[in-house]
């Protein structure tokens, strides 16, 4: 930090003193927010005041997550989980991406699919659980698959959106130099839509969670869908919520693995 | 008198859904090379679609524009083309716009063209800004690297679309003189199209206005003022006069 050495004027330091505090406050007042959270959740759960066999409590959160860290099968689930969600969050940006491109392409068959594309994104993905596990089985390939439906159809509409905005004397000024489309593609359509495709990136980071507890819900051997779905029917309320403190550690973490692409780029 | 770029009989007709729009109507008028012409006409009366024409982005429904006594194509190299706004790509420097269109025609790696453009950019003040993106430059500046990105193509015919209507008062005047200087010290012959009376009046040799739709050449006027630059232009005793017999002519 070089530009410390700088002398800034009373005011300025001042101002700079200003916002380090707000930045400290704010951090502050997170840290209270869940220590107050999870102090009152294992205070009325410990004195009986609500039920721990139905809401559990923090300590019995980590005693269960050791628990099944002991045993192994922990590791399964969350891998089973996070390699289903990559995979289908991968699988959906990039066929969406690429069905976008070719909808952009061909303005007939922009026109051609888009009644199909409306009515495919207010579809429920939901709806079609039942379908996937008779065509591809129950299991991860189902799971992926309902995984890869939930992201694809908003990539494609979200993409399509973005490509099709370009301002139009772009796009004339780039004729006006003689580029062909592929040029005009490759340098003014893809590289204008970058900070779009990082909000797609991010909204897939959700709904691919989405679809893999979704998919696991419907029918799975491991993950932890099927871990939440196992403990409730199983009335382990501390395996339910071991499960979801999991579920959010590695959600969080594949968002903040997305968000430094949108500080490099975004500003951009 | 050598006819540069030349004018027949231009007609157009472009379709909408409701109707046939009739928008050009035998349009004939010469401009000489190396001048600067400026179009000017009421708002809505075609100014833009003639551009378009020249370009070669439209084909003329009847008559045809000379180049050199040679028909103008579609996407003719011997033309560019300056638009409303600068339309320079956020996510190039300075260097990388400058060169798009060296790119799209695969000449970026010729040296030749290459020195041209450092040339340029050295020549008007913006090599400093090379590396620099877009939006660390001034409106003005921005206009003049929109300028040099043109020129690096080294068309014979430049057009203009209101190059200057989205700069403020100020800028406007400034960047309209560097404008002028450029293009005369490139020799380039100039198409202006524009609803501003006194922009037209200050950059051109030839100003030719035309009428409301469908659109013909209502009247063709010489413009001399001795080698002045625009700003200088803009102080001539002669400047009033001007403006008001334009003025008349398109009300």
């Amino acid at each position: 930090m070089k530009h410390k050495q700088i002398n800034y004027s009373k005011t300025h330091a001042k101002y700079l003193k200003k916002l380090k505090t707000e930045k400290i406050i704010i951090i502050f007042w997170q840290i209270v927010v869940i220590v107050g959270f999870l102090g009152l959740w294992e205070l009325l759960s410990g004195t009986g005041a609500i039920d721990p066999f139905f809401f559990s409590s923090p300590s019995r959160i980590v005693q269960t997550i050791i628990e099944l860290g002991r045993t192994g099968n922990l590791f399964i689930h969350m891998w089973t989980s996070l390699y289903e969600t990559i995979l289908g969050f991968l699988i959906a940006t990039i066929l969406g991406v690429l069905i976008a491109i070719l909808l952009w392409w061909s303005e007939r068959l922009r026109k051609v699919m888009e009644p199909y594309l409306i009515i495919l994104n207010s579809l429920p993905k939901i709806a079609l659980g039942p379908m996937i596990i008779l065509w591809v089985g129950s299991g991860t390939g189902a799971t992926i698959v309902m995984c890869v439906l939930i992201c694809l159809v908003i990539t494609i509409i979200s993409m399509l959106n973005a490509f099709i905005s370009c301002d139009n004397d772009k796009i004339l000024l780039m004729k006006s130099m003689h580029a062909n489309k592929f040029q005009i593609l490759f340098k003014l359509i893809l590289p204008n839509a970058l900070s779009d495709f990082i909000s797609v990136l991010k909204i897939n980071v959700g709904m691919s969670w989405v679809g893999t507890i979704m998919g696991e819900y419907l029918s799975s051997k491991a993950g932890l869908g099927y871990l939440i779905n196992y403990g409730s029917q199983m009335l382990q309320l501390d395996i339910v919520m071991a499960s979801i403190v999991l579920l959010c550690i590695l959600a969080g973490g594949m968002y903040f693995m997305v968000s430094p692409f949108e500080k490099k780029y975004k500003r951009s | 008198m050598e006819s540069f770029l030349q004018y027949k009989n231009l007609s157009y007709f472009y379709q909408t859904k409701e109707s046939e729009i009739h928008a050009l109507n035998n349009i004939n008028f010469v401009v000489k090379q190396k001048d600067f012409a400026s179009i000017v006409g009421p708002s809505g009366c075609g100014k833009t679609t003639m551009l378009s024409l020249t370009a070669g982005l439209l084909q003329p429904t009847d008559g045809e524009i000379l180049l050199n006594n040679k028909k103008i194509e579609k996407n003719d190299s011997r033309i560019g083309y300056m638009f409303q706004r600068d339309h320079l790509f956020e996510w190039r420097t300075i260097w990388q716009n400058i060169i798009l269109g060296l790119e799209i025609q695969k000449k970026h790696k010729d040296e030749k063209t290459l020195c041209f453009a450092e040339e340029l950019l050295k020549k008007y003040d913006l090599y400093n800004f090379k590396n620099k993106k877009p939006r660390q430059l001034s409106g003005g500046m921005r206009q003049r690297v929109a300028l040099i990105r043109t020129l690096v193509l080294n068309p014979t015919l430049l057009l203009l679309d209101e190059p200057f209507s989205a700069l403020d008062f100020q800028t406007r005047l400034k960047v309209c003189d560097d404008v002028y200087q450029i293009i005369k010290s490139e020799e380039k012959t100039a198409l202006l199209v524009t609803h501003d009376i006194s922009e037209a009046l200050s950059m051109s040799d030839q100003i030719i206005i035309l009428s409301s739709r469908p659109a013909s050449v209502k009247k063709e006027l010489k413009i001399n003022f001795q080698g002045k630059t625009p700003l200088e232009k803009r102080e001539d005793k002669d400047f009033g006069k001007y403006f008001e017999l334009i003025w008349r002519n398109l009300s």
